[in-house]
């Protein structure tokens, strides 16, 4: 193996190198403009936490299996996630093994960083290593994953996918200078290897490269770089807190505008929605449209599907949370004395909070002190005759002050109660309990988790009916709070129980949710009858959820039966 | 073809409707799903704005049609277009081809439990204008406390409404809510009555005083806003909450009863066989007439007519015109032939 210019220099490095600088360049500019967006105390903690020997562990392990190998990915799609895990995990190898390499036979060389790019026109018989014989497997690899990106590009729905963005001018430069890398680099390097040394198979390559690094910032494959930063930002407890800054920027950045989002978005039931799914919100965020970004975070029903299905873990919710906080209102309603209701007395009892939404569906609050009553809970109804609302949709609609005001004022009327439990019927208000609320030695709990610790308890004993429900997972219980078993487990006590096609993480929303801001009445149908048809597809004859809204929205349009969880268990226990 | 007609509904509409084939010398055939023939109104005690008796009518009518045929608890199961005409099948096993047929079908009451904030259904002091009717003709209704005090009629439950899926008004709920009001203040003279109310629509003949009347004479108040939920207070009576929009104040009532306006809805149970009839349905739901200024009782099917609130509520005056017009028309149709 020897070297076959002693100059080990050619022109057509320049367009890889100066593509090289600038997209190095610029990811730095980029990056240092985030972590100097972020809070005081978010900037400390995320400095601290590059020092932490766990969390670079923890990084290092997530950056490897999320941006490499997309395990994530694998897990919902395994075609695309073997094509992204070989193009992404192969080119990684392809370059690492390449510097060393280089390292290995010429380090005086390993300053260049571009011997390891075009190490067959600069090295003699180089291809005769096992070092070398490993990166053409790795090629190989990168190209059979640049050849399933090719007919996906033409035919996604081989790869289980209805719905894909449309990709913008730079994303398809970007595209086509990426699946012309590969094909290029393998032809050069096996013109060299059989003696033929004209450049201008080289030349294509590094232009290629050069393209690819001079759009990288401004289209998709930002995702590359930004998912990294992204990691460590989330490892160190980085939050949202700002509209379009700090960790909003990198999160929008992170987007690989992959369209796994479009299918999931229950917006999409109606095609006249199909511009408003996360990303396009993120790709509308860093083209810096204000006017699309707040149509898009107004619309949006804010029912979570879209980040549980998301590869890289974009919070569209929150971020959608943020840009409506961006909004100025020229009259704000100030709660900081509101609710004069005295407080109520529950000592040590379980303090019932209902919600405003359970006010319009009397028959869940019922059912629910009747259970109480049943099993002999001592309880008191905190919002019997009316209370102050839990702040959750002031916290939606993205007026975190006047939210927080809400949620102070009932902290206090909360812990004056002197209770021991907090229990919730209503998800949207759990969600908020759980969330925002400060409630020191009070337990909150759901009245689904309640009730089976109660059904464990044996206080409650249930007589099995004949009907068969299919639970509807509420978007604030399921997805929001991770309750699912158990709403579950008591249904299966009291009825038969059939699965919809769709549920738990990936239930699709009922329409009628409290998070869109400008959704007319007449666009939620749509998206609740699509919501219903899921439901119709499981073999049940009547439906079952566990949220006032859910309940509301659903009986209106459905054919069958709706019914809150809390009436099916209390019609079919019995007092003991 | 044999010059049959077939009535569907055995309603004020498809009465009057055959007791004017009648007298033009026709012999109509009545199909009526239920026992007895009269349909809503024969439900209800009085009839505004003259406060006379339903009852009577319905007798009056019912006793001046005895030359028809008249099939009641009988539906009709299928329908078939014929060149000239349809062939009917009623669930008695009788089959008949008619040459023309008048769709009386009428309307449902809007089911108030799907309103649940209103609470029918769950709580024990709330009925519906029906159920009040039912009561004022002496049906037993323990709901209906013996002396109450209080008394609310909400107006608008399942009309204009598009959470309820319906945006229709339903017409006649206005003047039905203060000839309620003013029949329960009449029966109790020292319980308050209030109205809640998002518009008054008082268009006919003497509604209008009927209106000035309830305010002027018998001191019930109108309450401008649309009740928001309704729950019960710890002794078993009711809690209202509303906005007062006039006075921009939001507001709490303790009812003892509560009287839900339910509104008028398409009769689900007729679309089998307006389907098999090829007649279209209108955005509204109810039957799409030929067209809405100048031919109502005409559809887009030769040889069917319309009367009533089959294609949309109708006070009763209107539907009894309705119901000779087409008469009429069905003459004129068959002298054609």
């Amino acid at each position: 193996m020897t070297e076959r210019f002693t100059t080990g220099f050619h022109p057509f490095v320049i367009p890889f190198l100066a593509g090289m600088v600038f997209v190095l360049g610029v990811c730095l500019i980029k990056a240092v403009i985030a972590v100097r967006e972020l809070d005081g105390t978010d900037r400390k903690k995320w400095f601290l936490s590059l020092l932490h020997p766990n969390l670079i562990v923890k990084n290092t392990i997530d950056i490897i299996l999320d941006c490499l190998i997309h395990v994530r990915l694998w897990k919902r799609n395994r075609l695309l996630g073997f094509m992204h895990s070989s193009i992404a995990f192969g080119w990684f190898m392809i370059i690492l093994l390449g510097h060393l390499q280089v390292l290995m036979f010429f380090p005086e060389r390993l300053g260049t960083f571009y011997y390891p790019i075009f190490f067959d026109y600069f090295i003699e018989g180089g291809q005769h290593t096992w070092i070398s014989r490993i990166m053409d497997g790795f090629l190989i690899l990168v190209l059979a994953g640049i050849s399933l990106a090719i007919i996906k590009r033409f035919w996604s729905r081989i790869f289980g996918m209805r719905r894909t963005t449309r990709p913008t001018l730079y994303n398809l430069i970007g595209l086509y200078s990426l699946w012309a890398i590969f094909p290029l680099r393998f032809l050069a390097e096996q013109c060299a290897r059989a003696g033929d040394l004209s450049v201008s198979l080289w030349w294509a390559y590094s232009i290629a490269l050069c393209i690819f690094m001079v759009v990288l910032p401004f289209g998709r494959y930002l995702h590359i770089p930004a998912e990294m930063l992204l990691i460590t930002f989330r490892n160190a407890g980085v939050g949202i807190t700002r509209p379009h800054k700090g960790m909003a920027r990198v999160q929008a950045d992170s987007c690989p505008n992959c369209g796994v989002c479009i299918d999931a978005c229950p917006m999409n039931a109606d095609p006249a929605n199909l511009k408003d799914s996360t990303v396009y919100l993120t790709r509308q965020f860093r083209r810096g449209n204000r006017e699309r970004v707040r149509e898009i975070s107004d619309k949006c029903l804010l029912c979570g599907k879209c980040t549980s299905v998301c590869q890289v873990g974009v919070d569209g919710p929150r971020l959608r949370i943020l840009a409506r906080a961006a909004r100025k209102y020229n009259i704000a309603p100030d709660f900081s004395d509101a609710g004069t209701a005295t407080v109520v007395r529950a000592e040590n009892k379980v303090l019932y909070f209902s919600g405003c939404m359970t006010a319009l569906t009397p028959k869940t609050g019922r059912s629910v002190e009747s259970i109480l009553k049943k099993a002999g809970i001592d309880y008191e109804w905190m919002d019997r005759d009316g209370g102050l609302c839990c702040g959750r949709p002031l916290h939606t609609a993205g007026r975190l002050k006047e939210a927080s005001q809400l949620v102070r004022r009932n902290e206090e009327l909360i812990i004056g109660s002197g209770a021991a439990v907090l229990l919730v019927s209503c998800p949207i208000c759990y969600r908020e309990f759980k969330e925002n609320y400060r409630l020191p030695g009070i337990r909150v709990v759901h009245y689904a988790d309640y009730f089976c610790e109660l059904m464990d308890k044996g206080l409650l004993c249930f007589e099995k009916s004949d009907a068969c429900y299919v639970f509807h997972d509420p978007c604030e219980l399921g997805r929001g709070c991770g309750i699912y078993e158990t709403p579950r487990k008591l249904i299966s006590k009291a009825a038969g129980i059939a699965e919809a096609p769709k549920n738990r993480e990936e239930s699709i929303c009922c329409g009628g949710s409290l998070g869109s801001l400008s959704l007319d009445f007449s666009r939620r149908e749509k998206i609740t009858r699509a919501s219903l048809e899921n439901l119709y597809g499981s073999k049940a004859d009547a439906i079952a959820t566990a949220c006032p809204l859910c309940l509301a929205t659903f009986s209106r349009y459905s054919d069958r039966p709706v019914k809150d969880l809390a009436q099916i268990i209390d019609e079919q226990t019995e007092k003991i | 073809m044999n010059g049959n007609i077939v009535i569907i509904g055995g309603g004020i509409a498809g009465m009057e409707a055959a007791k004017a084939l009648l007298a033009l010398g026709h012999t109509p055939i009545l199909v009526e799903a239920s026992r007895t023939l009269g349909g809503h109104v024969a439900s209800w005690h009085k009839l505004f704005p003259d406060m006379s008796s339903a009852k009577n009518l319905t007798a009056r009518l019912q006793s001046e049609i005895s030359g028809a045929n008249i099939f009641t608890d009988t539906r009709v199961i299928s329908l078939n277009r014929l060149v000239d005409g349809y062939s009917l099948k009623l669930s008695n096993g009788i089959v008949i081809n008619a040459s023309a047929l008048l769709f009386a079908t009428g309307f449902n009451l809007f089911d108030a439990a799907k309103k649940e904030e209103y609470g029918y259904g769950v709580y024990d002091r709330v009925i519906t204008n029906s159920d009040l009717e039912a009561w004022f003709s002496g049906k037993e209704d323990r709901r209906v406390p013996k002396v109450p005090e209080s008394i609310g009629f909400v107006h608008c439950v399942g009309s204009r409404d598009l959470k309820a899926c319906n945006g229709q008004c339903s017409k006649v709920c206005c003047a039905t809510a203060i000839k309620q009001a003013i029949e329960m203040k009449e029966r109790f003279p020292y319980a308050k009555v209030y109205c809640f109310y998002m518009d008054l629509r008082l268009f006919g003949k003497k509604y209008e005083d009927f209106y000035v009347n309830a305010q002027r004479d018998y001191g019930i108040q109108f309450i401008r806003g649309r009740v928001s939920e309704v729950g019960e207070t710890f002794d078993g009576r009711l809690q209202l909450k509303a906005e007062d929009t006039l006075s921009g104040k939001p507001l709490k009532v303790c009812l003892d009863l509560l009287v839900l306006m339910s509104g008028i809805v398409r009769n689900r149970s007729i679309e089998e066989l307006s389907d098999m009839a090829g007649l279209e349905t209108d955005s509204d739901g109810f039957l799409r007439s030929a067209d809405n200024e100048y031919a109502v009782i005409e559809s887009n099917r030769p040889g069917i007519y319309y009367a009533g609130a089959c294609t949309g509520p109708k006070t009763v005056p209107e539907t009894v015109a309705e119901a000779r017009s087409a008469a009429l028309a069905i003459h004129s149709y068959l002298e054609s032939l």
